[in-house]
């Protein structure tokens, strides 16, 4: 079964290239120009697989949309469907981004950005499609780094590596979005819980800690990787 | 007169001193009089009339000094009738010899009058230059204050200050933001002190009119305010409401007084208006400016990258069929790198409109060196020229408070120009290190350095100069589009409260310096902090 792409974007040559892209991967690709569209599309475009599965199983959405705003689609797919939302933005600091991966958005890309990385995020999004639903990952193995979180073990090149409880915490929860990116925000409230929501400073420590016990060069990581003023990511596995 | 004499201006000590000073005043004429008639008395029987009555004279202008016109008056009148009782034959009646004594009683109270009139015109004339001093003095100290350009908060307490010091009364004042607007919007006016809603009428209709209503003006006499503008010298900039004591509103001086000082100050703000709109005037002839330079750069250094891309693109469009595979990747490598070397000059040129405009504001947040440049090798390895780049990041150092995206372009931009300006064989190295107070990031190259006179003017906007391009070696293509790069480092290093500087390695090359002052690092609850075996 080819798995169905809702990109909503109103630049007319960007959709189509990224249509002729997603196509050339394989994709089933149906575009929106606008806030109106995609909501349309999303509504009545095909049938529902389930009461939490939508007919699409990933939607690519442009937040600078002539009619309205990312956030109004993005609350409406959360309101019955986990499908998978990877958010374009046109500015590197955009508030609106941050808010929507806060919401639920699954991962984002600044303009311009290389067809490849596209690619390479829409194939996390859906490994990641439906968690919710499936039981969640617990086992995570990459480059000689093994994580099993229901066994409460780390090995890092066949060694276990000792870690705190927050520390192994912080790490769970990168582990359980592999691939993509999580806020500060929302590891602050997963980790420490919502009064720590603006407390960055803690995890600058932890995330320290974490890269010195994991990376073998804390200074340049492979594994736990920073965006700036975003969050953080824990290397996609199969990358 | 007595109405003068009520302004707080005009006495020389206020309250319950004064009336403590009249009575003194008062002792000391009557005790003058009282030592005259002792003295008459004592002396009286060996001196003719005559002589008593020069006595009687100089007594009633002795008190004169001390003593009220009117006082003084009545004292010299009593003081001839009693003379005339006591001294004047036949003694003990008033009966007198109009043709001996009549004329010389009679020039004795004329004389006693005369002083004591003159006396009072002297008084009044003295208090008169006096009052003029003082309010001269009073504006040129509120001038004084005014130049010395504080808040403009500040100024209109000190303006309110000095109508309370003139009249005793209470003041509202209302100064206008920027033009007179349309409607009575007070959002667009400062106020001090609470105005009713007939004041605040009254204060927008005095601004508009630009004249003074109220009683003593001839407008709007009935009123029980003074309604006084605050002029320049081409338009009113706000009014004053001076609720003074009854007595006072019709006095023209006081008036006159009031209505200098609110002049005074709109003349002061008149002259502030003027500076902002010099200072406007010549920050926009800098905007243009830094606009022209724009273009000029903008026309150079995007159509550069335009071209080749599009001379690419159209090579594997219009010669698909005659290119080979190697020559096809080529080309479409080439539209790459350029579209991101696009890329990168949108967001510098992008970033420098947005750092040059005022009240930009940055998304502080707290930052680890180690992690920004952790993301900026990782950055940096995925570019083609990226393997020959090395990081040493000291340990132990603190948390920085900055923009990770802004920093993290600083960073991305000097590695690029270290890249771009050096030898492909060899390292650039990024050093971490805390110095001083400040947390320090070096870029350095082995490249061939910049030379003398260009170190200060690499970080002017557009000034990318043949001077470096010559000084370097290596294929011209890529040394295009450092024109706007450093200019924006040193921006967002200053938007950082810290200082991006150049200085030239000891064996050859370039190490660019962002120094960053350190922060205090916010503490970390001691509950959440585990134990780390």
């Amino acid at each position: 079964m080819t798995l169905k792409v809702l990109l909503v974007e109103d630049d007319r040559e960007l959709r189509s290239m990224l249509r002729d892209v997603m196509t050339v991967e394989g994709y089933d690709v149906v575009t929106a120009a606008s806030l109106a569209e995609g909501l349309a599309l999303l509504q009545h475009g095909g049938q529902a697989r389930s009461a939490s599965q939508a007919w699409v199983d990933l939607v690519v959405l442009d937040l600078g949309l002539p009619d309205g705003d990312g956030e109004t689609l993005l609350a409406h797919l959360r309101r019955r469907h986990g499908t998978p939302v990877i958010v374009i933005s046109a500015r590197q600091s955009d508030g609106q981004k941050i808010r929507l991966l806060d919401g639920g958005a699954d991962d984002y890309l600044v303009k311009p950005f290389s067809a490849g990385e596209l690619l390479a995020r829409m194939r996390v999004c859906l490994r990641h499609r439906g968690t919710h639903a499936m039981p969640a990952v617990t086992r995570y193995e990459s480059d000689g780094l093994c994580i099993d979180l229901t066994a409460h073990q780390v090995l890092s090149g066949g060694q276990p590596v000792h870690l705190t409880p927050t520390e192994f915490k912080l790490l769970a929860r990168l582990v359980r979005s592999a691939g993509q990116v999580v806020t500060h925000r929302q590891l602050l409230t997963d980790v420490w819980g919502s009064e720590y929501a603006e407390h960055t400073h803690y995890l600058r420590l932890y995330m320290g800690q974490l890269r010195a016990k994991l990376e073998a060069s804390p200074a340049e990581p492979h594994r736990l990787l920073t965006e700036p003023g975003v969050g953080y990511r824990l290397v996609d596995p199969s990358a | 007169m007595r109405g003068i004499l009520r302004y707080r201006l005009m006495q020389s000590s206020p309250g319950t001193s004064t009336k403590k000073l009249r009575i003194q005043r008062l002792l000391l004429g009557t005790g003058t009089w009282a030592l005259g008639w002792v003295g008459m008395h004592a002396v009286d029987g060996r001196f003719a009339v005559a002589n008593l009555a020069m006595m009687l004279v100089l007594v009633s202008a002795m008190a004169t000094l001390w003593l009220s016109t009117r006082t003084s008056m009545l004292l010299s009148m009593a003081s001839v009738l009693a003379f005339n009782w006591t001294f004047v034959p036949p003694r003990q009646t008033f009966h007198v010899d109009v043709m001996q004594d009549g004329i010389l009683l009679g020039s004795m109270l004329l004389v006693s009058w005369l002083i004591a009139i003159l006396m009072a015109r002297q008084r009044s004339a003295t208090q008169e230059a006096q009052r003029h001093a003082r309010q001269a003095e009073q504006l040129r100290g509120l001038n004084e204050t005014l130049r010395d350009g504080a808040a403009p908060t500040a100024d209109m307490r000190h303006v309110a200050q000095a109508l309370h010091d003139l009249v005793d009364a209470e003041v509202v004042l209302l100064v206008l933001r920027g033009e007179v607007p349309a409607s009575n919007d007070a959002a667009q006016a400062e106020w001090l002190g609470m105005p009713t809603a007939d004041e605040s009428a009254g204060l927008w209709h005095c601004t508009r009119e630009r004249s003074a209503f109220g009683p003593g003006t001839g407008r709007y006499e009935s009123l029980t305010s003074w309604y006084l503008p605050l002029r320049g010298g081409t338009a009113a900039y706000g009014a004053a409401v001076v609720r003074a004591p009854g007595a006072l509103l019709a006095d023209r001086t006081a008036l006159r007084q009031a209505q200098a000082l609110c002049d005074q100050y709109g003349l002061a703000l008149e002259r502030r208006a003027a500076t902002q709109a010099a200072e406007q005037a010549r920050q926009l002839a800098q905007i243009q400016a830094v606009r022209n330079a724009m273009l000029a750069a903008i026309s150079h250094d995007y159509r550069t990258p335009l071209a080749t891309i599009l001379g690419a693109a159209s090579s594997l469009v219009e010669q698909d069929a005659k290119l080979d595979a190697t020559r096809r990747e080529r080309l479409a490598r080439t539209i790459t790198e350029e579209a991101e070397q696009l890329a990168r000059l949108t967001d510098n040129t992008l970033q420098l409109a947005r750092l040059t405009t005022t009240g930009v504001e940055l998304q502080m947040d707290w930052e680890s060196p180690e992690e920004l440049i952790g993301a900026l090798m990782h950055r940096t390895r995925r570019r083609a020229r990226g393997q020959r780049i090395r990081a040493r990041v000291e340990a132990g150092l603190p948390l920085i408070r900055c923009d990770a995206l802004l920093l993290s372009q600083l960073l991305d931009n000097l590695v690029d120009n270290a890249l771009k300006y050096s030898d492909g064989s060899q390292e650039v190295e990024i050093v971490v290190r805390h110095l001083g107070g400040h947390i320090v990031f070096a870029v350095k190259d082995r490249g061939a350095g910049v030379p003398m006179e260009w170190r200060e003017r690499i970080f002017d906007a557009f000034q990318r100069g043949e001077a470096v391009a010559q000084g370097a070696e290596g294929d011209a293509p890529s040394r295009r589009g450092a024109g706007v790069g450093l200019t924006v480092c040193r921006a967002i290093a200053q938007a950082h409260g810290g200082e991006l500087r150049y200085r030239a390695r000891p064996h050859g090359g370039s190490s660019f310096e962002c120094w960053l002052p350190e922060a205090e690092t916010p503490r970390i609850n001691p509950a959440c902090v585990e134990a780390n075996q």
